[in-house]
């Protein structure tokens, strides 16, 4: 499913039980034109800035990192990270890649031992 | 491997058994009175909330980045007791044993030396889980303990600063080594189910229901009041020990007001008075192990407690330090299911 699609199904769905969820004031909300995020949600225009699908995760209560992923991006801390140290990271994702979820949940939540 | 869970640190060794696994949890309790008396056991008051350091590492000093491990916060002046559990393994009636070092600025909490990784039999500087159900502080003599207190690093309260003359270190440092699996097999084979179902009406483990197991950033543990509390003898063979597996753990602990810098959380309630813990008729406990106790050590036994190295330099370093009247002490006995649970909530 595309980032748009999500997105409008997810507002729709509130909107079902809330009237704020129109597309209108959810605009308003998070900072941009109605138009704007109707062709958004019809895929018409690429997903908005980081910044935007913050506000628009945290409206729709919504997972950011998922949403932000949907929109083809990566969090502007995680690619901090990342950027510090390429190599390791690289290495690790890519060897994280096929492994199960509870493998990798597991292996994130390990304590990690230090030099003392 | 050592987890996270729940405040919990959960030890395991999958490599050398699927049953070789236990839990420390760092319990919150009563700071007993340092006032030359001795005192049976507080109850524990719930786990301190730990976290990765890792998760942090924008604002945790860099020393503590590069020592790894976890944190938790701890008021100046309050007290913590360790709490082991083993996960019971029903077919073997038993929990796997380990032996688990422990360590407060790198001074062994058992022998009062300089930590280091290997296991050492003579003198044990090492306690053995299940049979040591919890360490409520530093091994002064036989039978007796003086309790874990949390002082700032550079006070010179602290163990490691009264031996070392420096607070290098502070925090808990924990290295746990499990039996070895053949040894472990051929000790607590599988009982049949015929025998499991009889036996298991007579006999519980041990373990079994005590589970439920301007600020310096560093804190240190000082040697508070005095404590009645065995740290039992190894009931196993020094070579039974596979000291080739070995899982450690840096547990750094942070002044309450660093805590809320690093996290951006408040720590949890401030803990209790002798007198408020005497108004809330919180239980005191006995505990009653079979095994024989180690010696104590001569090195610890010689160190200041804080209320004595206070009042040398003419400070109240630990207020409402007021003796106290014990008169509700509950008995625990290692070997019986009711009752074991020492754990107490407000």
């Amino acid at each position: 499913m595309s980032f748009g699609s999500h997105v409008r199904l997810s507002r729709e769905a509130r909107l079902k039980s809330d009237r704020s969820y129109s597309v209108r004031q959810v605009a308003a909300r998070i900072g941009v034109e109605p138009s704007y995020l109707s062709k958004v949600e019809r895929d018409e225009q690429p997903p908005p800035s980081e910044q935007k699908i913050r506000r628009l995760a945290e409206e729709l209560d919504e997972d950011v990192d998922v949403l932000l992923a949907m929109a083809g991006k990566v969090s502007e801390d995680l690619r901090h990270t990342i950027i510090k140290r390429p190599q390791l990271f690289a290495e690790m994702i890519r060897e994280l890649q096929d492994m199960p979820d509870h493998a990798v949940l597991r292996l994130v939540r390990e304590v990690r031992d230090g030099d003392w | 491997m050592i987890e996270l869970r729940e405040d919990s640190l959960h030890i395991s060794f999958p490599e050398v058994h699927p049953d070789a696994s236990m839990s420390v949890e760092f319990q919150r309790t009563l700071r007993i009175p340092d006032d030359g008396k001795t005192y049976p056991l507080p109850a524990g008051l719930g786990a301190f909330p730990c976290q990765h350091i890792d998760d942090h590492v924008q604002t945790v000093p860099t020393n503590w980045l590069k020592r790894g491990g976890i944190m938790l916060p701890m008021y100046q002046s309050e007290a913590m007791w360790i709490n082991f559990s083993g996960s019971y393994i029903s077919d073997r009636e038993t929990c796997y044993p380990f032996a688990m070092k422990i360590a407060a600025g790198k001074i062994n909490a058992v022998t009062g030396k300089q930590y280091k990784n290997k296991l050492k039999k003579a003198p044990q500087d090492y306690v053995v889980v299940p049979e040591q159900p919890w360490l409520d502080g530093y091994c002064v003599e036989r039978g007796l303990i003086r309790q874990f207190v949390a002082m700032p690093l550079g006070d010179g309260y602290s163990a490691e600063e009264q031996i070392t003359g420096e607070g290098e270190h502070g925090g808990l440092q924990i290295i746990v080594y499990p039996m070895k699996r053949e040894v472990f097999e051929q000790r607590f084979p599988k009982i049949q189910h015929q025998e499991l179902r009889d036996e298991s009406m007579l006999l519980h483990s041990p373990m079994q229901n005590v589970y439920s197991c301007d600020a310096t950033p560093d804190m240190g543990l000082a040697p508070g009041g005095r404590m009645k509390q065995e740290i039992y003898d190894d009931p196993f063979d020094f070579s039974d020990w596979d000291q080739a597996n070995a899982s450690r753990c840096f547990v750094h602990l942070a002044n309450s007001l660093v805590w809320r810098q690093i996290t951006g959380e408040d720590a949890p309630t401030v803990p209790p008075t002798s007198k408020e813990y005497a108004n809330s008729d919180l239980p005191w406990f006995d505990y009653y192990g079979e095994a024989t106790a180690v010696e104590g050590s001569k090195i610890l036994n010689n160190l200041k407690s804080v209320a004595t190295l206070g009042k040398q330099a003419g400070k109240n370093p630990l207020p409402e330090n007021q003796s106290v009247t014990v008169d509700d002490i509950q008995l625990i006995r290692s070997r019986l299911s009711e009752d074991e649970v020492r754990d107490s909530q407000f």
